[in-house]
């Protein structure tokens, strides 16, 4: 699986490119009332199992109520976060021109403001996707990911300083597009950060006003309960969004690149960059949805505005195209993932090892061969 | 009442924080579509109560809109949204009940190649929920009513000038009323009956219908046949709807004798200019609606661009057409999308700016 992809000449690329347009302009024109469908009908689910959840939590009494109220409000913030807010804020639903799914205003239940996402996720991580220096996602600027990354002293607390940030995601990827690290290396002074920081602030005292001392009050003696339900549902919401987005860039064969390889880049080349920036976790239709279809990150750093529900049935083509173009195509069950990911981590904590010298090169052919056998076996 | 209009004064001023979209944009206004769909705190929408089939080929729907509703004036048209396979289309129609009607209405014509209009004729049914926008128009009745007033209309065009009708009917004001009405036939003249009835009525209104199978008439409008009808016709003041051709020979027939400044029209699709394949390198004119700006757009690359060539700094990022930032809405005129060669040419499409290139001249919400 993890057999490095061919290196593709740019016209190599570019035809490359042109079959994934093509599939795109396909999937395009058929877009219509089932996607609107679908994405309402995930909403729907996400209401009402947050009001379920609330109710639960406000009047219910014992711990089998506040078990299944915090499980209803997490699934409900996952279900926002993921399969709604990331989609409908990437233009995925911007060609149905309703107002509840347009991209450019919708806010999400995450401390993360929706205009920083939109700027640091849709635009610097899926257009400079795996650079070095330019995709500020390659371990959030603090986490040595990649053994392309320089080692520092610092890395080796990395798997503590993980796991934090694994518990409190949504305040990582809320403050990722201040640019702290800017600030203390001299780039950006505090006037700019201060400025930069107020939106964010204010969405995160919205966001600790509503669900530590709003829904609490009005719960008046159950506050305490409510006050950890919404604690409990935050952190799961917390580690299953870490746990999925570090699956799909950090697992081992996943590559990175130098900003001197991509420049002037081509189209067809970009879509190269995508593919072997990104890995896929195999899984059934609700693993997908709850994953807001990340699962299949391959396919969304390929086609970022396409609506995600689209995703698996895009898959299969993406792979036989990829295995003609002597392409791997990283994917595996989301055990398989995240131990790699986690084995990543740690093992990168310490110094080297040292990077290869681009093994894309190596004995390209085999590794066509073993991967277009594979994709052979799997539509068997 | 008061209390209920400050209550949207606050949400209003809240609507703009992190807290009003979050709570209000989303969540308030999903549990009251849940409630009841024609419910929405952000959309003027209406429930459809009944549907008339008027002529062969056009149905009126009776509307109640929603709270956001402000009223019309006589004469003014409102768009009408409509869900079609997942995409919300607009198109523009006049709306033919007078302001003083409790209901709204609008009078539609089946367009053979029209999506919304075939739409709307085959599943708009009563009980529906349809999207409206805020009435607009300048083609309406002025204040006071003119002594002497000319009604012109042909086919669907009748629709806004029956709106003036049917006010002055309400405020019992026809006193001196020529209402010239161009049709195919007698079975193609929509509100046909309303129209004898309140002519029959009315001594001051006087009814003419000009119809194509009639072979004492000429077919169309005939300048010649019209003056006959109407001989003092130039000092009236005139309100004129209808297809191109009617509309464009009696505003010569006006203009010729010097009495446009009393003709009022209104067209209904805008004459759009579209540009040649490559002439559009020359530049095409953009009117930026927000800023109000008139920029030239022109030379080599994407509308984006253009823009910044031109002196303008739209929202952008990753300028291939992924991101989304550079989304804005086109209010009128022809892009075109280098990505999937697709052609815009209706209005209010959202459009992004870094992978479309002009194809005519355009009006864009920037």
């Amino acid at each position: 699986m993890n057999t490095q992809s061919k290196h593709l000449t740019r016209e190599e690329a570019d035809a490359f490119g042109r079959e994934l347009d093509a599939l795109r302009q396909e999937t395009v024109a058929d877009l219509g009332e089932r996607d609107v469908a679908h994405i309402r009908e995930v909403i729907r689910t996400a209401n009402r199992s947050e009001a379920a959840g609330r109710a639960l939590l406000h009047f219910g009494l014992g711990p089998v109520s506040f078990v299944l109220g915090t499980s209803a409000l997490g699934l409900s913030k996952i279900l926002e976060n993921m399969e709604i807010g990331h989609n409908i804020m990437h233009g995925q639903y911007d060609w149905t021109r309703d107002p509840a799914l347009d991209s450019q205003r919708y806010e999400w239940d995450n401390v993360c403001t929706g205009d920083d996402w939109r700027h640091s996720h849709n635009y610097e991580h899926h257009t400079f996707t795996n650079i070095l220096g330019k995709d500020r996602d390659i371990g959030y600027g603090f986490l040595r990911v990649a053994p392309e990354q320089e080692w520092k002293p610092i890395h080796l607390t990395q798997p503590i300083i993980a796991t934090f940030l694994a518990l409190f995601f949504q305040w990582g990827v809320g403050g990722h597009d201040l640019r702290i690290d800017e600030f203390f290396s001299g780039k950006q002074t505090p006037a700019e950060l201060a400025k930069r920081s107020r939106p964010f602030l204010t969405k995160a005292a919205w966001q600790l006003f509503k669900d530590y001392a709003f829904f609490p009050a009005l719960a008046l003696g159950n506050a305490p309960r409510v006050f950890l339900g919404n604690l409990l549902a935050n952190g799961t919401r917390n580690l299953w969004t870490f746990a999925v987005i570090f699956c799909g860039h950090f697992p081992e064969g996943v590559q990175v690149y130098e900003q001197a390889e991509t420049e002037n880049e081509s189209r067809g080349q970009w879509y190269v960059r995508q593919l072997n920036g990104s890995a896929n976790i195999e899984g059934n239709r609700l693993l997908h949805v709850l994953t807001g279809h990340l699962s299949h990150q391959i396919e969304h750093h390929l086609f970022p505005d396409i609506p995600a529900a689209r995703y698996p049935e895009m898959a299969p083509r993406v792979r036989e195209i990829c295995a003609r173009y002597g392409q791997s195509y990283n994917t595996g069950s989301f055990r398989r993932q995240l131990r790699s990911v986690i084995g990543r981590i740690v093992r990168l904590s310490l110094p080297g090892p040292k990077a290869e010298a681009k093994s894309m090169s190596s004995a390209p052919e085999e590794a066509a061969a073993a991967n277009f056998a594979a994709a052979g076996r799997a539509a068997a | 009442m008061g209390s209920m209009s400050k209550m949207g004064a606050v949400w209003r001023s809240a609507g703009s924080s992190v807290a009003g979209r979050l709570f209000l944009d989303r969540q308030a206004e999903f549990w009251m579509g849940e409630v009841d769909p024609v419910r929405s705190l952000r959309e003027l929408r209406a429930r459809v109560l009944e549907v008339i089939e008027e002529t062969r080929d056009t149905k009126t729907f009776l509307l109640r809109p929603n709270g956001a509703w402000r009223g019309h004036r006589a004469g003014q048209y409102t768009s009408v949204e409509a869900e079609i396979d997942g995409v919300r289309m607009r198109r523009c129609y006049s709306i033919s009940s007078a302001p003083s009607e409790a209901l709204v209405s609008i009078t539609v014509k089946h367009v053979a190649d029209g999506r919304v209009s075939t739409w709307l004729h085959e599943n708009l049914r009563a009980g529906h929920v349809l999207g409206l926008g805020a009435p607009a128009g300048e083609f309406v009745l002025p204040s006071p009513t003119p002594d002497k007033l000319l009604l012109l209309s042909g086919g669907s065009g009748i629709t806004p000038v029956m709106s003036m009708l049917r006010d002055l009917a309400v405020r019992d004001a026809i006193e001196n009323v020529v209402f010239v009405h161009h049709a195919r036939s007698h079975a193609d003249v929509i509100f046909g009956e309303e129209l004898a009835e309140l002519a029959a009525r009315h001594a001051g209104l006087r009814l003419v219908l000009c119809l194509d199978d009639d072979a004492s008439s000429p077919r169309g409008f005939d300048e010649v046949y019209f003056a006959k009808l109407v001989p003092d016709f130039a000092e009236r003041s005139t309100f004129l709807c209808g297809p191109k051709p009617l509309m464009d020979r009696a505003e010569r027939l006006f203009e010729s004798v010097g009495a446009s400044d009393r003709l009022a029209l209104e067209r209904f699709t805008p004459a759009l200019r579209l540009l040649p394949t490559l002439s559009f390198l020359d530049g095409v004119q953009v009117r930026l609606g927000r800023s109000e700006r008139n920029v030239v757009a022109k030379g080599q690359g994407s509308l984006l661009e253009q823009l910044e060539r031109a002196g303008e700094r739209p929202a952008h990022g990753c300028r291939i057409g992924i991101c989304h930032t550079c989304k804005c809405r086109k209010q009128s005129g022809t892009v075109q999308n280098l990505v999937t060669g697709e052609v815009s040419s209706e209005p209010d499409q959202e459009i992004q700016l870094c992978i479309s290139i002009p194809r005519s001249d355009l009006e864009l919400d920037l």
